[in-house]
């Protein structure tokens, strides 16, 4: 078996499609600006139709056009809007596939640094249990809402983005980068579930957040154990980790701005061991990107080209 | 009147009076003291069983991407987390067996030959391969080591080693769990004759090997 594998080599069965990651990563690099929000998606327009085909999000696709993922993924969840289904699916979908990704970085990290202290790889065999759990979890509530594995789309952008092949990196960006933004979107899931009065959820929810908070820590302690004595190479994992944070904020989706859809679990952060230094840098990370306002601008102009693009075509077809 | 004395003094008039029995004749002791093994033997064995343990941990960790078969993915991820459970109790046995404080994390495969076996194992990563894995692991390694822990449970010194009798009765019950699973899942996916004979020619393969290279300990 080789080392080091591609995010693409992920093995699913078939149920499952594939979403292109370039999508999530453009959002990660937008401008506060409604033109270049639109620019960028159009562009990405053809690209986002065929990673939808076949899925549930078809129809949102059809609805909305290209920016149908600005209307979910940056959209609080909020139980009174009429979406409030469709949202939570596609959010219960993404953590879902998340923790899959998860489950595959920690099985990989065994397999890719054999010569690592016992004490890490016990930590990653114990954290590959944790996210079968997580997994298993997410799927029987992912059937709690309504929804089914395969629905939607999967990106491999967690994958892509945390799995580097230097162990330092590694546990930087999966357990660190990774795990942290678990922490945000687990505990904004609680909120919800305790907003809709569902125990279930809200109990299911609070277990993996407290098994997140320990995958942190194992990535605090080791990403300290593997730079002992070499202030580059940690300063290298620091800057790997701030990398990824702004990847997985979404454009400020994830941050501390009033409009943010997760807001951040500062607690939460805290108790897993991020420093007030990580979490000020983390701030400053996540406040760019473009504001509610200007998403719901841009997707609102996104659905009316979408809408005009389909009218002409029927028109076409029917002349 | 005095009190029944509880300890026994230095002279003949100071024994208690309590009856010359021994703990081990209730129940009766019928286990006998030497084994097959002494010390060093051991503790060569016990870090054989540590390397099949670890790599079994780091192997099916790198499969669980490989693998599109999710209850297969998830499957695996308690297993993994059990055989570390294992490589662990193993190299914390090793300090009691003289190999020094460090020795917690020794592994030690027998031989090459049996090295070559794991490396065998571990071979196929494509997703069209997890007959190939999971047979490898389950229907050929861990129904060996289960032979191996219990041969070493029986022939060993019953008294003197009882921790390691003790740690690999624990670590047997859990591999049969283990083996039951990979029964059930090549089971399942073998619906073929076809493919049961993929299960059948790679358990073949790998026995053989096994069988060449004298098994963990090579000592078959």
């Amino acid at each position: 078996m080789k080392s080091f594998i591609e995010p693409n080599e992920l093995a699913r069965d078939s149920r499952f499609i594939r979403q292109d990651n370039v999508a999530a990563t453009i959002l990660s690099t937008l401008p506060d600006d409604v033109d270049a929000v639109v620019e960028a998606l159009e562009r990405l327009d053809p690209m986002i139709e065929k990673g939808v085909r076949g899925t549930e999000a078809e129809p949102l696709y059809e609805e909305y056009g290209p920016g149908f993922a600005l209307v979910t993924l940056n959209e609080p969840l909020d139980p009174t809007s009429p979406s409030a289904g469709t949202r939570l699916a596609l959010r219960m979908h993404g953590i879902f596939v998340g923790e899959l990704q998860a489950l595959e970085g920690a099985g990989r990290s065994l397999w890719d640094f054999p010569d690592a202290p016992w004490e890490f790889k016990m930590n990653m065999a114990r954290q590959c249990w944790d996210e079968t759990r997580h997994v298993q979890i997410y799927e029987k509530l992912l059937e709690h809402v309504g929804g089914y594995a395969g629905m939607f789309p999967e990106s491999t952008f967690l994958f892509e983005c945390a799995c580097s092949d230097d162990p330092a990196l590694r546990v930087a960006g999966v357990n660190r980068g990774l795990e942290g933004l678990a922490c945000d979107v687990f505990r904004d899931m609680i909120r919800y579930a305790e907003a809709i009065g569902d125990e279930t959820m809200r109990q299911a929810v609070d277990y993996v957040l407290a098994d997140e908070l320990t995958h942190v820590r194992f990535g605090s302690d080791w990403v300290k154990e593997f730079t002992k004595g070499d202030p580059e190479r940690y300063e290298k994992a620091q800057e790997f980790r701030r990398k990824v944070d702004k990847q997985f904020s979404f454009g400020g989706a994830r941050s501390e701005r009033e409009d943010a859809a997760i807001p951040i679990a500062w607690e939460d952060r805290r108790e897993a061991g991020f420093t007030e230094q990580e979490l000020d840098e983390l701030r400053e990370i996540t406040a760019d990107g473009p504001s509610r306002d200007t998403m719901r601008e841009a997707a609102r102009q996104l659905r009316e080209r979408h809408h005009a693009r389909r009218a002409a075509s029927a028109e076409r077809a029917s002349a | 009147m005095s009190e029944p004395r509880l300890y026994p003094g230095t002279g003949r008039d100071e024994r208690t009076t309590f009856a010359p029995y021994s703990a081990f004749d209730i129940p009766a002791d019928l286990r006998e003291l030497h084994g097959r093994y002494d010390v060093e033997a051991t503790a060569r064995r016990v870090r054989n069983f540590r390397y099949a343990e670890e790599w079994m941990m780091m192997i099916m960790g790198g499969w669980v991407a490989t693998i599109p078969e999710l209850p297969v993915k998830t499957g695996l991820g308690k297993i993994i987390w059990e055989c570390a459970q294992a490589a662990n109790v193993l190299g914390e046995r090793l300090p009691e067996l003289r190999c020094g404080r460090k020795a917690v994390t020794a592994s030690e495969s027998s031989n090459e030959g049996f090295a070559g076996v794991i490396r065998e194992i571990a071979a196929p990563d494509r997703p069209d391969q997890t007959i190939e894995k999971i047979a490898g692991v389950f229907d050929v390694l861990k129904p060996h080591l289960i032979e191996a822990y219990e041969r070493h449970s029986r022939e060993t010194d019953q008294i003197a080693d009882a921790p390691t009798i003790e740690l690999l009765d624990d670590i047997v019950r859990r591999t049969r769990g283990h083996v039951t699973w990979g029964k059930d899942v090549l089971d399942r996916i073998c619906d073929t004759e076809g493919l049961r004979e993929r299960r059948r020619q790679r358990g073949d393969a790998l026995r053989e090997m096994l069988t060449a290279c004298g098994g963990v300990t090579g000592e078959l």
